[in-house]
C-alpha cells in the first residue's frame, strides 16, 4: 500500500513543498507516493519537482476539484 | 457528455449569464460602469484559466527553480509595451519637452518604490498570493485569500495613515523618470524590449540550472470528424483545460493595452484603499486628508468621496466575478479551507504587509508593476527588482513555516 500525502487546503505553494519533503523522506525500497491535492497550479509544478528528484508523475482527476497525483520511483535506465 | 460535464456547463452559463444581466443593468445607469464590469470579468476570467500568479513569478524561481509564471508575465510586460508604447507615443509626441503622458503609471521614484516593493514581496509570498491572485483565487473557493483580502484592506489603511509623512519626507520632491524623455519613443520600447528578454534569459539559465523542466502533458489530441466535434474540442481547450502560460500572459497584456487606450492602465488597489478608508470612516477611524494624492497617476490612495459605486468598484469585483465563473466551467470551484492555523495567521499577515506596501508604492502588482514598466518608466523596474528582494526573503520564511 502507497503513502498518501493529503494536502487539500493548502494555500500555495505549501502543495509542492509537501510534496517535496516527503518525495525526499521516503525510503529506498518505497517505490510510490499518492498525494491528494485540490490546488490546480500544483499540477504544473509538482511533475517538474518530482523528476528532478527522480520520480515520474501520473495524474488521475477525481472531479470535484481534486486530483490525485501518483509518484513513481523511476529505474536508473529511464530516469533523469 | 460526462454528468460533471453537464454540471459544469449549467453552473457556468448561469454565471456568465448573470454577468451579462449585471452588465446590461450598469450599461443603463453609466456605460463607464459596465466596460469596467466587462474588463473585470475578462481580467479575472484570464487569471483563472491561466493560474497566473505574480507571487510564484517570482518565488518559484527561488523556491523551486521553475520559471512558468515569470515567462508569462514577461510576455505579457512586452505585448503591454509595445501597445502602451503606441498609445502613449500619441499622447505625446515630443518626448524631449519633458511631457509626460497624461494616465500612463510614471510615478516617483525613491525609498517608498524600494521599500513598497521589498513589503509587497515579502507579504505575496507569505499570503500566497499577490492582490490579484487572492481576488481570482477568492472566485475559486480559497478561504485563506478572503482572510489575505481582509488583511490587505487593513494594511491600505496602515499606509494611508502614515502617507502624508512620506509625502513630505519624499514623495513630493521625488524624481519621476519616463525613458521615452531621454531615449525617444522607439529607443525606450527597444530597450525595455531587450531588457526582458534578457530576464527571459536569465529564467531559462535558472531552470536549467535547477535541473529538467517536465511540460504539461497536453490532452489526448483527438481528430474531430465534424464541426460540432471540432467546436467543442475548441470550448474544452477555452473553458476546460487550464490556459498554457504564454497566450495567458499575452491576453492579459493585450487586454491591458485595450484598457488604456479606452481609459488607463490596469491597476485597483486605488479603487481597494477607497473601501478601507470609508469603511474606517464609518467608525471614525478615517486617516487625515492625504496630501498630493490628486494629482498622481496610477493606483495611488482614492480617498473616500461618500459613494458606493464607482467605476474602479465593478472591475474589481468583476475579476472575482470572472475568475468564479471560469472555475465553474472548469469545475475547479472548490470551498478549501487550510487545516492548519499558521496559514491563516500567514494570510493575513501577508495581506497587511501588501496593503502598506502597495499604499507608498503607489500600487500592487499591477499597477506598479505589470503597467508601471509598459508605462515604459524607470518606477517599474525599481519596483520589480525590490519585489524580487522582497519575494526572496519570503522565500526563507514559508521554508520555515512549514
Amino acid at each position: 500500500m502507497a503513502e498518501t500525502l493529503d494536502v487539500r487546503g493548502e494555500i500555495c505553494p505549501y502543495p509542492m513543498m509537501r510534496t517535496v519533503t516527503a518525495l525526499k523522506k521516503l525510503s529506498g525500497e518505497e517505490l510510490t507516493l499518492c498525494v491528494v491535492t485540490d490546488h490546480a497550479p500544483a499540477l504544473d509544478t509538482i511533475p517538474t519537482q518530482a523528476a528532478r528528484l527522480g520520480f515520474r508523475t501520473e495524474i488521475e482527476e477525481s472531479g470535484g476539484s481534486e486530483w490525485r497525483l501518483v509518484l513513481t520511483r523511476m529505474e536508473e535506465e529511464e530516469g533523469a | 457528455m460526462e454528468p460533471q460535464l453537464v454540471k459544469n456547463v449549467t453552473y457556468a452559463t448561469m454565471a456568465w449569464a448573470a454577468g451579462g444581466l449585471i452588465y446590461a443593468a450598469t450599461h443603463r445607469v453609466d456605460t463607464q460602469f459596465a466596460m469596467y464590469w466587462a474588463f473585470g470579468l475578462g481580467f479575472g476570467f484570464v487569471l483563472q484559466r491561466g493560474r497566473f500568479c505574480f507571487a510564484s513569478a517570482f518565488r518559484d524561481l527561488f523556491l523551486l527553480g521553475h520559471g512558468r509564471n515569470m515567462k508569462g508575465v514577461l510576455v505579457g510586460l512586452a505585448v503591454g509595451s509595445i501597445g502602451f508604447g503606441l498609445v502613449m507615443s500619441r499622447q505625446v509626441p515630443m518626448t524631449f519637452l519633458g511631457i509626460l503622458p497624461p494616465s500612463a503609471n510614471v510615478l516617483p521614484v525613491g525609498v517608498h518604490t524600494a521599500l513598497g516593493g521589498v513589503l509587497f514581496g515579502v507579504g505575496m509570498v507569505l499570503a500566497g498570493g499577490c492582490v490579484s491572485g487572492n481576488l481570482y483565487r477568492m472566485g475559486e473557493g480559497y478561504v485563506a485569500s478572503w482572510v489575505a483580502f481582509a488583511g490587505l484592506m487593513g494594511g491600505l489603511l496602515a499606509s494611508a495613515f502614515t502617507w502624508n509623512w512620506w509625502w513630505d519626507n519624499g514623495i513630493s520632491t521625488a524624481p519621476v523618470y519616463w525613458l521615452p524623455t531621454w531615449l525617444g519613443h522607439p529607443g525606450a520600447l527597444v530597450v525595455t524590449l531587450l531588457a526582458l528578454a534578457a530576464v527571459f534569459v536569465g529564467v531559462l539559465v535558472i531552470e536549467h540550472r535547477a535541473g529538467m523542466v517536465v511540460p504539461r502533458t497536453p490532452r489526448n489530441p483527438v481528430a474531430a470528424e465534424t464541426v460540432g466535434a471540432e467546436l467543442r474540442s475548441v470550448a474544452r481547450t477555452v473553458f476546460v483545460d487550464g490556459w498554457a502560460i504564454i497566450p495567458a500572459g499575452a491576453v492579459l497584456g493585450g487586454l491591458n493595452v485595450l484598457l488604456f487606450t479606452a481609459q488607463e492602465p490596469w491597476g485597483f488597489t486605488g479603487e481597494v484603499s477607497r473601501w478601507s478608508i470609508a469603511a474606517a470612516s464609518l467608525v471614525n477611524l478615517a486617516p487625515p486628508a492625504l496630501d498630493g494624492v490628486a494629482n498622481l497617476p496610477g493606483c495611488v490612495f482614492v480617498p473616500s468621496d461618500g459613494s458606493f459605486f464607482n467605476h474602479m468598484l465593478f472591475l474589481v469585483v468583476g475579476m472575482w466575478f470572472g475568475s468564479f465563473a471560469g472555475a465553474l466551467g472548469a469545475g475547479e470551484f472548490k470551498v478549501r479551507i487550510p487545516k492548519r492555523r499558521a496559514r491563516y495567521a500567514q494570510s493575513l499577515g501577508g495581506g497587511v504587509l501588501m496593503g502598506y506596501g502597495a499604499g507608498i508604492g503607489m500600487g500592487c502588482t499591477i499597477g506598479a508593476f505589470f503597467s508601471a514598466i509598459p508605462s515604459l518608466a524607470v518606477n517599474g523596474w525599481v519596483f520589480a527588482l525590490f519585489l524580487g528582494a522582497g519575494a526572496w526573503i519570503g522565500t526563507q520564511m514559508i521554508q520555515r513555516i512549514q
